[in-house]
C-alpha cells in the first residue's frame, strides 16, 4: 500500500518517488495547490474505488495521511 | 469597496504585509476560522489570498471576500467529481474548466470553508455575482458581499 501510494503521488505530480516519504507534506513540500489536489484525491478514488468526501481533503496533510485514510476504507 | 493585486514572483505573507501598510494597518495579528480561513484580528478589513504558479493575487474588502487564481488549464478526469450536470455541460475548452474552477474556489473561500464545503454544493450556474477576470494566461474570480467597486493596483 505505502509503496503503491508513493509510486501513484510520484507519477501524476511528475515527480521522482524517492523524493517522497510518508512524512512528505502536500502543501509545503510539494507545493501542491487545491486544484493539484482533488485531481489527486480524484486519482486515488478511481484506483481504490473509494470515495473521498471534499470535507476530508483538508485533513490529508501528508502522504502519511493518504495512506491512513485508504487504509482506513479497507482497501 | 474591493481592491484587487496582483503580483509576480512574490510571498503571499510579503504582499499582504505591504498591502496592510499602505491602508495604514500597522498592528497586524492574523487569527483562523474553524477551516484555516485568515483574517485581521479586528476584521477592521477583510482580505483573501490566492497564487498559481509565480502569479499571486489579494483583494482586499470591507465586507467578506474570497478569491482564486489558477492557469488556464484542463483537467478532464475531475469533472464529474466536482461539477454539477449543468455544469459540466457548459465546458468545452480549457478556459471554460479554469473560470468554473476558480468561480467554485471563490466560492467557497469567501464561505471561508473551503474544499469542505462540497465542490459539487457550489453551483457556478446557480450563485451569481462573481467578478472573473483574465491575466495574461489566467483567471481570476472574486466572490464578496459588495462586489459595487473594485479598483485595481
Amino acid at each position: 500500500m505505502k509503496e503503491e501510494t508513493i509510486s501513484l503521488i510520484a507519477s501524476i505530480l511528475e515527480i521522482p518517488k524517492e523524493k517522497i516519504t510518508e512524512k512528505t507534506n502536500l502543501i509545503n513540500d510539494l507545493e501542491l495547490e487545491s486544484l493539484d489536489l482533488v485531481d489527486l484525491v480524484a486519482a486515488f478514488e478511481e484506483k481504490y474505488n473509494i470515495e473521498i468526501l471534499d470535507k476530508d481533503i483538508k485533513s490529508l496533510q501528508t502522504v502519511g495521511d493518504i495512506i491512513n485514510y485508504i487504509e482506513k476504507k479497507n482497501v | 469597496m474591493y481592491k484587487l493585486y496582483i503580483e509576480k514572483d512574490t510571498s503571499s505573507e510579503y504582499l499582504l504585509k505591504k498591502v496592510l501598510k499602505k491602508e495604514g494597518i500597522k498592528d497586524i495579528e492574523i487569527i483562523y476560522n474553524d477551516y484555516g480561513k485568515p483574517y485581521l484580528k479586528n476584521k477592521e478589513l477583510y482580505f483573501n489570498i490566492s497564487h498559481s504558479n509565480n502569479l499571486t493575487v489579494l483583494v482586499i474588502s470591507n465586507e467578506e471576500v474570497g478569491v482564486d487564481v489558477e492557469k488556464i488549464t484542463m483537467k478532464e478526469s475531475i469533472i464529474p467529481r466536482i461539477c454539477t450536470s449543468s455544469e459540466q455541460k457548459l465546458i468545452k475548452t480549457p478556459e471554460d474548466f479554469t473560470k468554473m474552477w476558480v468561480k467554485k474556489e471563490s466560492y467557497v473561500k469567501y464561505l471561508g470553508i473551503g474544499i469542505a464545503y462540497g465542490l459539487k454544493n457550489a453551483d457556478t450556474t446557480k450563485i451569481k455575482g462573481f467578478i472573473l477576470k483574465k491575466y495574461e494566461d489566467y483567471y481570476i474570480a472574486i466572490y464578496g458581499d459588495d462586489l459595487k467597486t473594485l479598483k485595481e493596483d
